[in-house]
């Protein structure tokens, strides 16, 4: 009786629930399990309908055995009759029309999809980061996107690399800012180089910075915001473009391990030409002797050695309902081709993501850590650079007779530096041996990242999110410094410097989301949010100095310092917050306005009139293909149009100059606001229009941007006059403007399209004008120098009307016919300071192409630069020494011709004595126009050929791949004697110039991708 | 920290839009490692702190390149002491096209490195803590007789004043500055009197130790060497200032513990490392003739034999053409005398000849004119550690010998100074005899030595062979002055303007200063 009772009650309760509403949840992604936000979910015939959230979650009040309709524009409709399940999850597969599906992670990591942008947003997947995997993943960008500028400093691995976006519109900071998973990311370093000869305090270092730390194969793509308008949700710091990295995500209910293998071998290109024929007179430095067979290019090129880089990285991924895990290791383990150069590192990574309240809550947390260690990083110029001595040293002793580089000295029983040929070293003069075996240098990195971000879902409509990260980085640098080195760089006694860098920034964000349908017409997607970011940098330097020196020989500790002149310690604090709006309202998909706005403080603008800074966007979009009937064969075209400015804070502690205190002395603050005046924020406004078409079946498409900006009140330091009662040596102001406009082309096609064989095709085209303006009358000459010449024949400077970054030298004084002025004493004249070349290149094309043939997919990337110029001093000096190729030849031929006249009276001079014209023209500050390079290159960037093991084959794997790849593999074209996208430094100063830089290396290797 | 952040970023959220919480802004936009004025104040190291870095800065002696635009690739070169082996720069001070990049460097930096410093040691000093302000004028007297020498009228009265500052005349300067050595020389007298335990002594980077009364001393050699400077232009105010530092209670330099000097606070010697490291400094032919013809032992005190000649000293003219960029790499490199981290500021034996030349003017100045020049010489062979300055003095038969050039025979030069040194008989002649050996004695310190040639004419130096200043300035008379900077033209341009308004001539290289006139010296 009791039995037949519970089976009825069952019966009948089940009779019930069948009767009643049930709730459907799901999350409905894309093909590659992309979450689709925005997505609609209606019941078949009935008038419930609900669209996705951020996430891609909907959830839905429907009966059993009513149909649920899932659409998203652009994807093909999927409908699922509603069954027992209480969770239905979708997966939508491309449709007719691709370009409408599209999703991209833009501004504070919020999802948008990319029909609805009203500004240029291009996106790089993972597999093209890592294709051709370089110890930095930012070099791995270069090409691949239209508009940007990528230069890699000529430090080698664990080097920093130059990112423009859109051309330079600041005078002191172009560097984009690099954003992950919607946190901005700190990214200082120890600074950068900027002096001609080199740097006296260890050379010209590349003080590294943070993004070039990090793993690429934590992340799953990198989304590239061209303009101001994409960035004016991160404020100042996205002044510059913002390159957003999302990290890999563990997909659902699936477990992986990951393995991939990367090893490369590096080799010196594009060294300088040497003579082969000439030697040096006895304790002559240079090498203007006899004729007699010397070392020439082979001997040069043998003391570059083999590098190699080995990448190793591991990923461990696993989700379940509601949980998922990360983990992931990556190290990294070179040799430069300078003997004694070395890079380790190690990444560490973990990503847990819970869900809680019925998966209202959502909690990710992550940290990274990252330890990096290079000995001896190259450097570049005169000082502390074993590349000056390989190219100079004097050719009566080959690099075989300089390895013998110290000498026992009885007198004082120890080692003392040799170097043949030299009477005595002095600072640009050093045995290479000396400098690599004794002048050793340690460079370290820690960077440790943690973040935890809160989302909470109030309704389908509304979340709230909140984040907040810490970042860390510690840098050092190590330097010990034997005595007998030249005495102008090193006391005596030797020297030994230890600086560190410890940067931190605290990050918090509480922001509010909306997403809805007003109606069937009209949607909603606003965002109110606030932040504050609060950065610091303290750096403590201890540096026994070139004239206090260590009391006992080459001990290189604190505690055997002389003085504490060298000693110092520095400090700044930045504290940024911020009330920001957005909102995009839409009008039946195919019309988005997008309004925006924002308002920061700085603590940077304490004591001036207002710290706080307002500046707006605004900008409309129109999918012209879905508002009008478009002729069959396009499938999307789109038109957007955008307006926005971004304000800029400036320097810290410039509005509140405090003394310094410096070895016991009180050292008046350097710069300061000119008494009576004050200080504002730098403002940049742009406007972007643009277009995007696909057609042929989404198999031809192209995006076409144009865009102008104008960044004015730079922050800038002017001299003040030195008889200011503050003893400011400069003022700082707001003056100066720099205007940019260009335009960006991406192209596309599928060109062949088959079974077997699939050919892709994408070109990045993009071109950028820029000019100078409002240069304030108290810069000397008109002209801001950026680069200090020294009495070097290089200088960076910037000039009213002219583009941004000319680079002056000398040139010949030459007559109305043209001819150079002699001089009775056979010396040549030549000018005062002239630009002679420009460093910005006129426009880029990247041109990559993918080609599948069964398992074999085959990339190969193009990279060009057309325009601009470049100055080589390497070469300058070289022929001053006579060992350039050039010197050897001009002796061979007797002499020099040129198109000369005596000044005096008029005679004509058709040939010099190549010592006599050498002489006079080349070294460090000869006449530099003869120096000045076309910048113009072609480079086959990247290769792959890869293999994918045919997946029912293997044993143990899920996927198997291996390729062979090539980085910097040859130039199709190239004037300069050396690699023109390499730089002296990634900052604002020492650009299109070469001073002694490690040669560009060309690297080739093979990489093995394995799943579990 | 991270608490607060937290704490603040809530409070902050929580007003959401319509504040901001900016208070601490200011606090956080200072330089966390610099220094409050409050902190400084203690011990009166807001002030000692002020005073100490001049030390380093009168003669830069801790950065060489530093110290070479400041003062080596100007005087030092036309004083005839020294010059660059080779053509340095193309632009080059020593064939007279006066190179501006470098000529402003010393007016740069005394302004900003010192005389900002002493103003502000004034306004916290003055009237409060007398000693310090008197202290401090007696350096800025010591930093601006440099700059107004070099430059003419500079800014002295007006610095500190509103906007931009205007220029004093070198005659208003050279007022005001034997006012300010009176304010100084009243206050610290009476405090030796007093026997107040000097405030000095940390501070003191000088071989003084803080001493108040060394530093009246030093205050009263300066007078005597400012009065003796303006003897041509103004010889009334010229005595009386003489006479005032001569005759004062506590007196000027009279044995050789009484000069005064620094050490490099990096133990090097700038002009040593120009010289022997950079290979860029030479002996000038001038001390080759002169100190050789005397067979002076202060030669091999301040030069080296030339590695190129074993044995000889050579010396390389100012002002030539350069065969060969290394042509004279290795002729004589600086001595024993600037081995040492020392720089001296001014030599016993100096302030003997400032006063035997104030006696040859018939100024009272407690000696007569022969036994001052003598005594200067002695104290001078004292200071080197050489023997023999009696003979020396007396010796009538030695003179400078002809410069011969053993590589460029077009640089050989008959000897132009004729004299010998003991003490002659016209008042011309003697004063030549002074000032020649002021200049050995005071060497390496080429700014007062251009300056007396200016003044005087003396010692006899070779003329340059190449000049190229286009005509601007003569061969024969040399350059008067440095041309304004560039950094004030460019940043105060209406100072510069009032600058020539009472240079009295076209702001260039051979527009004479004030005291520089055009006439006997009798």
């Amino acid at each position: 009786m009791k039995k037949i009772f519970l089976i009825f009650m069952i019966v009948f309760t089940a009779q019930v629930s069948l009767a009643q509403v049930k709730n459907v949840k799901g999350v409905i992604t894309d093909s590659d399990g992309m979450p689709l936000p925005g997505a609609s979910v209606a019941v078949q015939g009935g008038q419930k309908g609900t669209t996705t959230d951020f996430d891609g979650l909907y959830t839905i009040e429907v009966q059993k055995g009513q149909s649920l309709v899932f659409t998203y524009v652009g994807l093909e409709t999927q409908t699922i009759v509603v069954g027992d399940a209480a969770t239905i999850n979708v997966k939508l597969v491309q449709g007719a029309s691709n370009a409408l599906n599209e999703v991209v992670v833009t501004s504070l990591g919020i999802k948008k999809s990319k029909k609805s942008l009203a500004y240029a947003a291009q996106e790089l997947k993972g597999e093209e980061l890592t294709r051709v995997k370089d110890a930095n993943l930012i070099n791995t960008v270069a090409g691949k996107i239209a508009g940007v500028a990528v230069t890699r400093s000529s430090s080698g691995a664990g080097g920093t690399t130059k990112v423009t976006i859109r051309g330079n519109s600041s005078f002191v900071n172009n560097q984009p800012l690099y954003v992950i998973d919607g946190i901005p990311l700190y990214n200082g370093g120890a600074g950068q180089p900027n002096g001609t000869f080199g740097d006296l305090n260890g050379g010209n270092k590349d003080g590294g910075d943070v993004v070039s730390l990090i793993n690429p194969d934590d992340y799953e793509g990198m989304t590239v915001l061209k303009g101001a308008a994409a960035s004016v949700l991160y404020g100042s710091q996205g002044a510059n473009g913002v390159i957003l990295l999302s990290s890999k995500k563990a997909k659902a209910g699936a477990e992986s391990f990951n393995v991939n293998s990367v090893t490369t071998f590096e080799t010196a290109a594009y060294l300088p030409e040497f003579q082969s024929d000439y030697t040096s007179n006895a304790g002559d430095p240079r090498s203007w002797g006899a004729k007699q067979k010397v070392e020439g290019d082979k001997e040069i090129k043998d003391f570059f050695e083999v590098g190699n880089t080995q990448i190793t990285s591991m990923t461990f991924t696993k989700a379940t309902e509601g949980a998922s895990t990360a983990l992931s290791y990556a190290n990294t383990n070179g040799s430069g081709i300078i003997p004694g150069n070395h890079i380790k590192k190690n990444n560490f990574g973990i990503r847990q993501t819970s869900k809680f309240f019925d998966d209202k809550l959502s909690v990710a947390v992550t940290a990274n850590y990252v330890t990096q260690t290079i000995n001896n990083r190259p450097t570049n110029g005169l000082y502390f650079n074993p590349i000056a001595g390989v190219y100079s040293h004097p050719r009566a002793f080959s690099l075989n007779d300089l390895k013998t580089y110290e000498v026992f000295d009885p007198v004082k029983n120890m080692m003392q530096q040799n170097y043949p040929g030299f009477a005595a070293v002095n600072e640009s003069n050093e045995n290479p041996y000396w400098q690599i075996n004794r002048q050793k240098s340690i460079d370290k990195n820690n960077f440790f990242t943690g973040a935890i971000a809160l989302d909470y879902k109030i309704a389908e409509w509304f979340h709230l999110t909140s984040r907040y990260s810490y970042n860390r980085n510690e840098s050092n640098f190590q330097k010990g410094m034997y005595g007998s080195s030249a005495t102008s760089l090193v006391h005596p006694t030797g020297r030994y410097i230890n600086a560190s860098l410890i940067g931190t920034q605290n990050y918090a964000d509480l922001i509010a989301l909306f997403n809805t349908k007003i109606n069937d017409n009209f949607s909603f997607n606003g965002t109110l949010g606030t932040s504050i970011n609060h950065s610091r940098a303290n750096g403590l330097t201890i540096d026994s100095g070139i004239g206090g020196g260590l009391v006992l020989d080459n001990i290189f500790t604190l505690g055997n310092f002389v003085n504490n002149n060298g000693n110092v310690q520095t400090g700044a604090e930045r504290e940024v917050q911020s009330v920001f709006a957005a909102a995009t309202f839409g009008y039946k998909d195919y019309l988005f306005l997008d309004v925006a706005g924002r308002n920061d403080w700085s603590s940077t603008l304490a004591n001036t009139d207002n710290p706080g800074y307002f500046y707006p966007a605004v900008g409309a979009t129109a999918i012209l293909s879905e508002m009008a009937t478009m002729p069959e064969f396009i499938n999307y075209g789109k038109v957007r149009a955008t307006f926005a400015q971004v304000g800029n804070d400036i320097a810290s502690t410039i509005t509140s100059p405090t003394s310094g205190i410096v070895a016991g002395n009180i050292v008046n603050p350097p710069v300061g606001p000119r008494r009576g005046t004050s200080l504002k924020n730098e403002l940049k406004s742009e406007l972007e229009l643009g277009t995007e078409w696909r057609m042929f079946n989404n198999r031809l498409g192209f995006e076409l941007s144009y865009y102008t900006s104008d960044t004015k009140n730079q922050f800038l330091q002017v001299p003040a006059e030195p008889t200011n009662p503050d003893g400011y040596s400069f003022y700082a102001i707001n003056a100066g403007s720099i205007s940019n406009k260009g335009f960006e082309v991406v192209l596309f096609a599928d060109i062949v399209r088959g079974e077997k064989f699939n050919w892709e095709s994408k070109i990045n085209f993009s071109q950028n004008r820029s000019k100078v303006n409002d240069i304030p009358s108290e810069s000397t000459g008109g002209r801001i120098v950026l680069t200090d010449p020294g009495s070097n024949s290089y200088r960076y400077s910037l000039i009213e009307g002219r583009p941004f970054g000319v680079i002056e030298g000398f040139d010949f004084q030459r007559d109305a016919q043209g001819r150079i002025l002699v001089n009775d004493d056979n010396t040549l004249q030549r000018t005062d300071w002239k630009e002679i070349g420009n460093a910005n290149p006129d426009f880029m094309l990247g041109w990559s192409n993918t080609f599948k043939l069964g398992a074999f997919t085959a990339n190969i990337l193009l990279d060009g630069r057309f325009g601009g110029e470049v100055l080589s001093l390497t070469q300058a000096i070289n022929d001053f020494n006579g060992v350039s190729k050039a010197t050897g030849d001009a002796r061979n031929a007797g002499a020099v011709n040129i198109n000369g006249v005596r000044a005096s009276d008029g005679t004509p001079v058709t040939s010099m004595d190549p010592f006599d014209y050498y002489s006079n023209t080349a070294g460090r500050n000869g006449v530099s126009s003869q120096y000045i390079y076309d910048a113009t290159n072609v480079s086959v960037r990247e290769v792959s050929i890869g293999y994918t093991f045919n997946k029912t084959k293997l044993p143990v794997f899920q996927t198997a791949t291996v390729s062979l790849i090539a980085r910097n593999l040859f130039f199709i074209y190239k004037d300069a004697p050396f690699d023109p996208n390499v730089a002296l430094s990634t900052g604002e100063g020492l650009q299109g110039v070469d001073v002694f830089g490690m040669p560009s290396t060309r690297s080739i290797g093979l990489n093995l991708n394995l799943t579990f | 920290m991270t608490l607060n952040i937290i704490k603040r970023t809530a409070i902050c959220f929580s007003l959401l839009t319509a504040f901001s919480c900016t208070d601490n802004f200011d606090e956080m936009n200072q330089n966390p490692v610099g220094a409050t004025t409050p902190d400084l104040e203690q011990n009166f190291n807001n002030i000692k702190g002020l005073i100490k870095p001049a030390f380093t800065r009168l003669y830069i002696s801790d950065v060489t390149w530093q110290y070479q635009l400041q003062q080596s690739l100007q005087a030092d070169g036309w004083s005839g002491y020294m010059t660059s082996p080779n053509e340095f720069g193309g632009i080059n001070n020593h064939n007279y096209n006066l190179n501006q990049n470098w000529n402003g460097f010393a007016w740069d930096d005394a302004y900003v490195n010192i005389i900002a410093n002493l103003f502000k040691v004034e306004q916290r000093a003055k009237g409060k803590y007398d000693q310090f302000y008197a202290w401090s004028l007696i350096i800025k007297v010591a930093t601006m007789q440099r700059i107004t020498d070099m430059y003419g009228p500079a800014v002295y009265s007006s610095f500190g004043g509103e906007g931009l500052a205007t220029y004093d005349s070198q005659q208003q300067i050279y007022t005001q500055m034997f006012k300010d050595l009176d304010f100084a020389v009243t206050d610290l007298t009476a405090r030796v009197a007093q026997g107040e335990v000097s405030k000095f002594t940390e501070t003191d980077q000088s071989n003084y130790g803080g001493n108040y009364s060394q530093w009246v001393k030093y205050a009263n050699s300066l007078r005597l060497r400012l009065a003796v400077r303006i003897s041509k232009v103004d010889p009334a105010l010229a005595k009386t200032e003489a006479e005032k530092a001569v005759s004062h209670s506590i007196g000027v330099f009279k044995i050789n513990n009484d000069l005064i000097k620094i050490k490099s606070p990096l133990d090097l010697n700038v002009i040593d490392v120009m010289s022997h490291v950079w290979a860029g400094l030479a002996m000038g032919a001038d001390m080759e003739s002169i100190l050789g013809g005397y067979d002076d032992p202060r030669l091999a005190k301040y030069w080296e034999p030339s590695t190129q000649f074993p044995g000889e000293y050579k010396g390389v003219r100012t002002g030539i053409v350069y065969p060969t960029p290394s042509t004279y790499a290795n002729f004589s490199r600086t001595g024993a005398r600037t081995k040492t981290g020392e720089v001296t500021w001014m030599t016993t034996a100096e302030v003997y000849f400032l006063r035997a030349e104030g006696a040859l003017r018939g100024w009272n100045m407690d000696g007569s004119a022969k036994d001052l020049y003598e005594a200067g010489i002695k104290a001078s062979f004292d200071q080197n550690g050489v023997d023999g300055a009696a003979a020396y003095a007396t010796d009538n038969v030695k003179k400078p010998i002809d410069y011969v050039d053993p590589v460029s025979a077009t640089n050989n030069a008959p000897a132009v100074s004729k004299i010998t040194v003991a003490w002659g008989t016209t008042n011309e002649e003697n004063l030549e005899k002074i000032i020649t050996q002021k200049w050995i004695a005071t060497y390496p310190d080429g700014q007062e030595a251009w300056s007396e040639f200016r003044r005087t004419g003396y010692p006899k130096l070779f003329r340059i062979t190449n000049n190229k200043s286009g005509g601007v300035i003569s061969t024969e008379l040399g350059v008067r002055r440095l041309p304004f900077p560039l950094s004030e033209a460019t940043n105060n341009p209406k100072g510069v303007e009032s600058g020539v308004e009472v240079l009295g001539g076209p702001d260039n290289g051979a527009t004479r200063l004030w005291w520089d006139v055009n006439k006997a010296n009798f």
